[in-house]
């Protein structure tokens, strides 16, 4: 029975990392340099910045939220502790905690402003997106910071070993995620808001809180994956995050994040960011033209997501489609709202 | 006249675990205004969907004008000239009142449907309601917006139109001409009327003849003046009761142990105040809409904007959220489990540790699932709930279950206060008794009960005292061999001795 009940999800569990290895094993196939551990731990880097900024993602797609600033704030975080260093004479890891800082701030307040002024988080962060784009480009009047610190460069950019740093932070960012959703009573007032707004709250969640606490996160996640972009290039832009917010949203759709809320998995966005890193590596290696890759990329998230629906139940959901009707004239007067 | 214009024959329907309409039969003529009245959950709705083509029959058939009905679509029902109005008056408020009235016609038809229009004008006029036809609909009061939606009915050419409730937003002094306004209308077009309410005077003065539903059947049928509404609320009472009675009724001596005073809703409900003794029962009953679930979740603070103040075993307790109620021992058990009560797609331990707070967290903020699955699964044996398996997502378990789930996230905080809102709704015969003996344990327990249900047996059942609400007021008392359906129901609706 128990078994039973939880073998959807363990299939849609399994089914991305099948979906991983296939897509993985194919271009293995057609390019064999891409299966050696130099070329995969390229791809792992490759899919860090997703990865990070799509964990945050998934704790806001989880309480049924989206952030759509998450792009600008990454930028605005990385322009201003590469300017702080550059300019300021900042310490790196003065800079670092600023940059993460900065980051939770200005997710907090993305937070703030869909609880207590009861903004649609779509409308709120479509507002922040541009606000903080805007931020980043007043930093330094729209131009580059160059030659930042090698020292800093290291700290994101190194090996530790033969392993990426980035990769390390990645993986514990990744457990620290799982613990606190799983593990936590917060990530558990997390699931809770999402899977029903009303029961929490009457159940005694502080549902503002923790809505703000979980756009706090995907801030903070979002301005770690800013300071990344910069060490990677050793140069800060002021639009250098942008891009990365369809990216990472899609890597958490991919992984099996819900937008309607509730539902959402921290190996499975992790997963996802792999796919979309592998795709982009692979498509390169096969002399593919990034035009296409575009048109591929699009096409495994529709695929993905659609599977992870038919997984779910495609048919179940025609049933549940086809038994609403009936409800609507029918049962008994007591079924009628009150009010 | 001849044939009849609509014709009900022999309908049944079923749904799982509950027969809503057995062996329906009546007919409406040119003209006439039918009453249809019963209980909540007598099958008036149903009933209504079927004439409206939104549910099909098991068997039996819906007969206009002489011919068959062959297929159960909204679509045909239309054809057929069948119009149902709707409680909720569906209104677009971002369009004028005259365009209101032209929603759902060609461009073709629009010469011809503006003398609809100024004719619905002139209907509306003669209802007690002058509008103008550029008025955003937005600006209406509910009453207008219902006579609105009534004048359109009759402006779509509808032979037979049923009106699910259609004053219950209307004021007292605009009953009057709005009833006057249908009585006209349907006399004049010869349409017929199916008129749905709970008020007794109205049906007693519009209707030309009355149908009163119980558990599904057609118990009594006359002709409006041949009856009186004593008689028609006598047949409507006397639902098959389940047999249950309490083991434990509260003591007489035993001490007020929960108190609210003037309590308000933002909806208008209120100042309401009740006290409950240790160990007693307190059932409300009420006509849906009479304002009893904004009561409970007033007590609880669930929506911005409610007052009133709370005093547990003597101690006045200040709430401002449902977290101070949870944490004062307030239980509150929402009327709408899988949308207030549970996360469905949470397993049951999660559910039911969700008012935990930090109580199974270990190693500062980690939590132990293990403790949570131990924990619910000592107070699902109490609650004797099935399956055991408590890693089961919610939505796996049944109704009753279900049920036993949202009580249980409470019991195991040990509440002392336990505020029910429709507790078996959706629930089976057997989930029923389960759920009753539940509460009557919780009762002798020593714990404060209030029990909001409309569903009258269960008031009679599980009360040691009940009260009626009626617009967002605490109209009577009823206690021992008063708390009876004939009683209740009387002053629900209003008709009983000394009530304005």
């Amino acid at each position: 029975m128990s078994n039973n009940s939880r073998s959807p999800l363990n299939f849609q569990a399994i089914g991305i990392f099948i979906a991983a290895a296939v897509i993985f094993l194919i271009f293995g196939l057609l390019k064999p340099i891409f299966l050696t551990p130099g070329n995969l731990s390229q791809v792992a880097v490759s899919a860090c910045v997703n990865a990070i900024i799509g964990l945050g993602l998934t704790f806001v797609i989880i309480t049924g939220g989206i952030d759509l600033s998450v792009g600008s704030i990454a930028s605005f975080v990385g322009i201003v502790s590469a300017a702080s260093m550059v300019h300021g004479g900042v310490s790196p890891y003065l800079a670092l905690a600023l940059g993460i800082g900065l980051g939770l701030i200005a997710g907090a307040f993305n937070g703030v402003l869909i609880t207590l002024l009861r903004l649609p988080p779509f409308i709120a962060t479509l507002g922040t997106m541009s606000a903080y784009q805007g931020c980043a480009y007043v930093v330094t009047g729209g131009l580059p910071v160059y030659n930042v610190p090698q020292q800093f460069v290291g700290i994101l950019n190194g090996y530790a070993g033969q392993i990426p740093i980035i990769v390390l932070i990645v993986i514990i960012v990744g457990v620290g995620s799982w613990l606190l959703l799983r593990r936590t009573v917060f990530g558990q007032n997390v699931i809770a808001t999402g899977g029903s707004e009303e029961t929490a709250w009457l159940s005694g969640i502080r549902v503002n809180r923790v809505k703000i606490a979980v756009y706090a996160l995907s801030g903070g996640l979002a301005g770690l994956a800013g300071l990344v972009v910069v060490a990677r290039i050793s140069a800060a832009q002021s639009d250098a995050g942008s891009p990365y917010l369809l990216t990472a949203l899609a890597a958490a759709v991919i992984g099996g994040a819900n937008l309607m809320g509730g539902e959402g998995r921290i190996g499975g966005t992790l997963v996802g960011a792999l796919i979309l890193g592998a795709l982009t590596n692979g498509m390169v290696l096969l002399n593919v033209s990034s035009f296409y890759e575009m048109i591929v990329t699009g096409v495994v998230v529709i695929i993905a997501v659609a599977l992870g629906q038919g997984s779910k139940g495609w048919f179940a959901h025609k049933r549940t489609a086809r038994g609403a009707a009936v409800p609507q004239g029918a049962p008994s007067d007591t079924d009628t709202v009150k009010r | 006249m001849g044939e009849p214009l609509l014709e009900i024959r022999n309908i049944s329907k079923t749904f799982p675990g509950v027969r809503a309409l057995d062996d329906v039969s009546f007919s409406l003529s040119r003209g006439e205004i039918l009453a249809l009245v019963g209980e909540n959950g007598a099958g008036k709705s149903t009933l209504l969907a079927i004439i409206g083509g939104s549910l099909v029959p098991d068997s039996g058939s819906v007969v206009v004008e002489g011919v068959r009905r062959s297929e159960y679509t909204p679509r045909r029902a239309l054809a057929d000239g069948v119009v149902i109005a709707y409680q909720e008056p569906a209104i677009v408020g971002q369009l004028t009142v005259g365009q209101n009235l032209l929603i759902g016609r060609s461009a073709a038809r629009r010469r011809a449907s503006t003398v609809e229009v100024r004719e619905t004008l002139s209907n509306l006029a003669r209802m007690g309601f002058p509008l103008d036809a550029h008025t955003p609909a937005s600006t209406l009061s509910p009453a207008q917006r219902q006579a609105l939606a009534i004048a359109r009915v009759f402006a779509l050419g509808a032979k037979i139109v049923a009106l699910d409730e259609p004053t219950t937003s209307l004021a007292e002094q605009n009953v009057a001409a709005v009833l006057n306004g249908v009585r006209e209308l349907s006399h004049e077009r010869e349409v017929g009327i199916i008129y749905v309410s709970h008020k007794m005077h109205e049906v007693m003065e519009v209707s030309d003849s009355v149908v009163v539903l119980r558990d599904g059947m057609v118990r009594f049928s006359s002709p409006t003046n041949e009856t009186s509404t004593d008689e028609i609320v006598r047949n409507m009472v006397g639902r098959q009761l389940l047999e249950f009675r309490r083991t434990h009724p509260v003591a007489s001596n035993a001490a007020i142990f929960f108190t609210v005073t003037d309590v308000t809703h933002p909806s208008g409900v209120g100042p309401a105040s009740i006290s409950v003794r240790a160990g007693e029962v307190l059932g409300i009953a009420g006509l849906v809409g009479s304002g009893r679930t904004e009561f409970l979740r007033a007590i609880v603070k669930a929506d911005a904007g409610s007052t009133g103040s709370v005093t547990i075993d003597g101690r006045r307790v200040p709430i401002r959220s449902p977290r101070d109620a949870r944490d004062a021992g307030i239980a509150f058990i929402p009327e709408e489990r899988k949308r207030q009560g549970l996360i469905l797609q949470m397993p049951a331990y999660a559910n039911v540790t969700i008012t935990a707070g930090r109580e199974f967290a270990q190693f500062g903020p980690f939590l132990n699932p293990s403790r949570q699955i131990a924990a619910t699964e000592e107070v699902g044996a109490q609650l004797s709930l099935r399956p055991t398996n408590v890693r089961l997502a919610a939505h796996q378990f049944s109704g009753g279950n279900q049920q036993k789930l949202v009580i249980a996230k409470w019991i195991r905080r040990d509440a002392r206060v336990y505020l029910f809102d429709e507790p078996t709704k959706g629930v089976d015969v057997a989930g029923k008794a389960e759920i009753y003996s539940l509460i009557d344990a919780l009762a002798a327990a020593g714990h404060a009960i209030v029990v909001v249900s409309s569903d009258l047996p269960e008031i009679i059942a599980l009360s040691d005292r009940a009260l009626v609400m009626r617009n967002g007021r605490f109209l009577s008392e009823h206690v021992g061999n008063d708390i009876n359906e004939h009683s209740l129901v009387a002053s629900a609706m209003g008709i009983s001795k000394g009530m304005p």
